[in-house]
């Protein structure tokens, strides 16, 4: 009887390993936390000199004159290693990066490359490991800055091209050849018709009026009529054309996982972009991404038509095109890249429902005939005029009748593939985007605000901690230790997520799930005085304490759980970062709170004994 | 005592009724203050000649300023940005004030003393859009309706109907009286307390769930007939750890309120309210709005025979 008792209060030696393997494997991911990111600037012989001008190598040059020159400036240096050609200087406070790195640049230059970067000081076993730190956010470390020039004005000229290729086709479609359309500027075209015709004349005007109702309509003379934007419709066209960007632009930072950036619309026509912990400008402009569009066109099927485009593709074949786009890249709702039945690499698209019957209507009447894509890049010249870049990404044949969902086939590997995919994601812009500045800015609190927050919680958590110690004695030692354990799993867990940062908001939460987290071993550690007050013995009131609170201690979790996670896929900024924080916290409380300290126990509590928690048996 | 027990709970149920209108009331008169995560504002910018150090560049600037601004630096402390609230004025006023002032006790020290003086530029003045998209505040209120409804079918499947209505109850007393001491208070409602409100959700349907688990406990183990008496004894057998948790948790959050400063205040603020009514609504409201609703204290056995429960 005793015997069968002491099994069911024990863990099999196979579940105490899972335990220490899991632990082991949070407090590796947590480790890289450790080790603050620092600034790191190698100053590299340039080759050329080392070869051709030894001699006039600056003689003084040693790691100890590196450092005199930084010192000279209060710059403070924290360790100076030299290899062969390279000397590393680990600079004590990353906002000093670049000063320090100018500073080298204007005495060193000559015979020196100069280069900086941010790098994590940890040791090399960790680092092979892959064990990457949290990010920091904002406030807490500064970020990337990036102001984007949405060109509406381009989007305006470009959609009045598009209507004016419209009318031709409608045109045409109706029979009247006597009839010129031209584009005035960028707000307004000309229809230029002969007098003779009117009916048919006013019934195409109608029908222009019917599918742009934004348009107006005024007369210049008696054979010309001009269609135009109003004022109130080109305010109206930009802010839409804004709001759209701004949408894409949060989505592409959603994408990438980046909880904490701030997307604001800035004047008119900018939009600023602050991300933050990228210290490397390059990676977040890849981030921000390709200022792309997508376009789908038809071959033209005749090469002399009016209405053509002409395009080179990779291999120099020139392409004639139908004027008028069958879809573009805005309609794309999803991609992804993926195989066929018999493993050749493809791209599944879907899109939305106005593509979705484009494509419909284009693809009935065209099986059989090829479907280009055509991926644009917009970007500034030396005179900084926006000028437009387009490819040909992919010529695929239409085999069926096409939906909202098909895919384009005879990609030539799996990467391009992944690459075609990840584009027809991101190019959904219908105006031309530029990065006009970028800065790297500083944390928006000051250091001594970060450091009162931090002193804050360490009081906070160690008020939480005195007090379990007190209360529950050696049961609360445990709850202890399996709150740290908790504290480590968590910083953990969100080292591994590429996209979580932490801001000072989010610290206050992380340490406040953790000691929400208390209430668990709270729940058991009253459960089992309860226990013991009924006269039970002391190994099997742990025993049933840890039985009964756990149906409790599940249901409440679940519950928050269900709000953390639904609140996590929609929520933005903060509220989304907090809910990841929410849901990792219960993961972790529930595994440090119920199985870890139920291991503890068992190895601290071996006997019937004495007296727990104050009850006299 | 039972007796008083119960009449206690009965009028703190209805306090707490009161309490919830008073809020509404503020929440609807006085409106909640939205930060500039919310509403936008005026962005301005301004370059110096040498580096300054953001805590002394805060004390400079806020004498010019409304509150709730905010300022951050670029370039090493050479570059600013001054986020404040768009105030119907021109944007640029305070700048130019600012400015002059500065420079001017530049020059005078020039003629004096100090040869290096900080000097200012003005850079730029623009109109920025809000941090949140419409499309979002509305994805927001559906994404609260849809966890609301997910709560209750848990809740439901799980204990009973009852009991999640009590649950769904507290929860909704707890995030109105923050929102409406923040509406009271004309305290700044922004992106993060927005997010502490989450913690708050979390926090109010733990303590409820708790208090009506042990209920369902005592009902099923059928030694009570009452009710009343059920819920009674649900309350104080779980009062200790419900006192430990909320004291360990305020505790922390006073540490942050009173030694974390400006930067973290409306958190804590939001916080404490939260959890303070919170514990208030496990007893008053998760735990008496099921007796209202009627239900009895031989739910469970009937249902026995029925359903086979989950452990």
């Amino acid at each position: 009887m005793k015997s069968s008792k002491k099994q069911h209060n024990r863990y099999a030696k196979w579940q105490n390993l899972l335990l220490v393997i899991t632990l082991l494997f949070m407090l590796v991911s947590a480790l890289p936390n450790m080790y603050p990111e620092k600034a790191i600037i190698d100053v590299t012989t340039k080759k050329t000199a080392a070869h051709q001008l030894s001699a006039q190598l600056i003689p003084e040059f040693s790691p100890g004159y590196v450092k005199q020159i930084l010192n000279e400036h209060n710059i403070e240096v924290d360790e100076i290693t030299t290899s062969k050609n390279t000397t590393k200087v680990v600079l004590t406070d990353k906002s000093e990066q670049q000063s320090a790195e100018q500073l080298l640049i204007e005495t060193l230059h000559q015979n020196y490359l100069i280069d900086s970067s941010i790098g994590n000081n940890s040791p090399v076993w960790l680092t092979k490991l892959g064990g990457q730190p949290i990010k920091l956010g904002l406030d807490l470390s500064g970020g990337v800055l990036f102001v984007l020039d949405v060109d509406t004005e381009r989007a305006m000229s470009d959609k009045i091209s598009d209507i004016v290729l419209d009318i031709k086709t409608m045109a045409r479609e109706q029979r009247l050849r006597a009839i010129k359309v031209n584009q005035v500027n960028s707000v307004s075209l000309n229809i230029g018709f002969s007098s003779s015709n009117g009916s048919e004349n006013s019934a195409l005007f109608t029908k222009i009026l019917a599918t742009y109702p934004e348009l107006t309509k005024s007369k210049v003379s008696n054979q010309h009529i001009s269609f135009s934007y109003s004022e109130q419709e080109q305010v109206k066209f930009r802010q839409e054309t804004m709001k759209q960007t701004l949408k894409t632009m949060r989505g592409r930072i959603e994408e990438l996982g980046i909880t904490e950036a701030v997307t604001q619309k800035q004047g008119k026509n900018r939009i600023r972009i602050e991300l933050p912990g990228v210290q490397d400008p390059k990676e977040a402009k890849r981030i921000i991404g390709a200022t792309a569009s997508l376009d789908f066109y038809q071959l033209a099927k005749n090469a002399r038509d009016v209405n053509v485009k002409r395009i080179r593709n990779d291999n120099g074949k020139l392409l004639t095109l139908n004027n008028k786009v069958v879809f573009s890249g805005s309609n794309i709702k999803n991609a992804r890249a993926g195989r066929d039945e018999m493993g050749s690499p493809l791209v599944n698209l879907s899109l939305d429902s106005i593509g979705g019957d484009k494509m419909s209507e284009f693809s009935k009447s065209n099986i059989g005939s090829p479907m280009i894509t055509i991926f644009s890049e917009f970007y500034r010249d030396a005179n900084n005029e926006v000028v437009k870049k387009s490819k040909v990404i992919s010529e695929a044949v239409i085999q069926a009748h096409l939906g909202s969902q098909f895919s384009i086939t005879n990609m030539e590997s799996s990467a391009a593939a992944q690459d075609l995919s990840l584009l027809l994601r991101a190019g959904s812009l219908s105006a031309p985007v530029t990065i006009v500045q970028q800065r790297t800015i500083a944390a928006t609190l000051g250091a001594d605000n970060i450091d009162n927050g931090i002193k804050a919680l360490t009081i906070g958590v160690t008020i939480t901690l005195l007090f379990m110690a007190i209360w529950y004695r050696r049961l609360g030692v445990i709850a202890n230790v399996a709150l740290a354990l908790n504290l480590i799993s968590l910083l953990g867990l969100m080292s591994l997520l590429p996209g979580a940062v932490l801001t000072l908001p989010g610290i206050a939460g992380l340490v406040l799930t953790v000691g929400m987290a208390v209430d668990t071993n709270v729940l058991i550690f009253e459960r089992i005085k309860e226990e013991l007050k009924k006269g039970r013995g002391k190994m099997s009131a742990i025993d049933s304490g840890y039985k009964n609170a756990f149906a409790t201690i599940l249901d409440a979790n679940i519950t928050t759980m269900i709000t953390g996670i639904i609140l996590y896929s929609i929520g933005y900024g903060p509220v989304k970062g907090f809910a990841l924080i929410l849901c990792l916290g219960i993961l972790t409380s529930m595994f440090t709170g119920v199985f870890v300290s139920r291991a503890l126990t068992n190895v601290a509590f071996s006997h019937n004994k004495g007296q727990l928690l104050g009850v006299q048996q | 005592m039972s007796k008083v027990m119960s009449r206690l709970r009965i009028r703190s149920f209805y306090c707490a009724a009161v309490m919830v209108a008073f809020a509404l009331a503020g929440l609807f008169t006085q409106g909640l203050n939205l930060g500039l995560d919310f509403t936008g504002g005026y962005l301005t910018e301004f370059s110096t000649n040498k580096t300054v150090n953001q805590q002394e560049m805060l004390a400079k600037v806020t004498p010019f300023l409304e509150e709730g601004f905010e300022l951050t630096s670029a370039e090493n402390g050479k570059y600013w940005t001054v986020r404040a609230a768009d105030n119907g004025t021109n944007a640029n006023a305070w700048l130019n004030d600012f400015v002059k002032s500065i420079n001017i006790q530049g020059t005078v020290q020039n003629d004096n003393v100090q040869v290096d003086s900080l000097m200012i530029t003005p850079q730029d003045a623009i109109y920025i859009g809000s941090q949140v998209g419409e499309e979002l505040i509305n994805q927001g209120g559906l994404a609260l309706l849809a966890a609301i409804f997910s709560i209750l079918l848990y809740l439901s499947l799980r204990f009973e109907w009852r009991l999640a209505m009590g649950s769904v109850a507290a929860l909704f007393h707890d995030v109105i009286l923050v929102l409406g001491i923040f509406a009271w208070l004309g305290l700044s409602f922004d992106l993060t307390i927005l997010a502490s409100i989450l913690a708050i959700i979390g926090y109010s349907l733990n303590d409820s769930i708790i208090v009506g688990d042990r209920m369902r406990e005592i009902m099923k183990s059928n030694t009570e007939s009452e009710i009343d008496t059920i819920i009674n004894l649900a309350i104080k057998s779980t009062i200790v750890r419900t006192l430990i948790t909320s004291g360990t948790t305020l505790a922390t959050i006073g540490a942050i309120w009173f030694f974390a400063g400006e930067s973290l205040h409306g958190f804590a603020v939001a916080l404490f309210s939260g959890i303070l009514v919170g514990t208030y609504s496990s007893i008053a409201i998760s735990a008496t709005v099921p007796q209202l609703l009627g239900l009895t204290a031989d739910y469970y056995q009937q249902q026995e025979e029925e359903v086979c429960q989950l452990p």
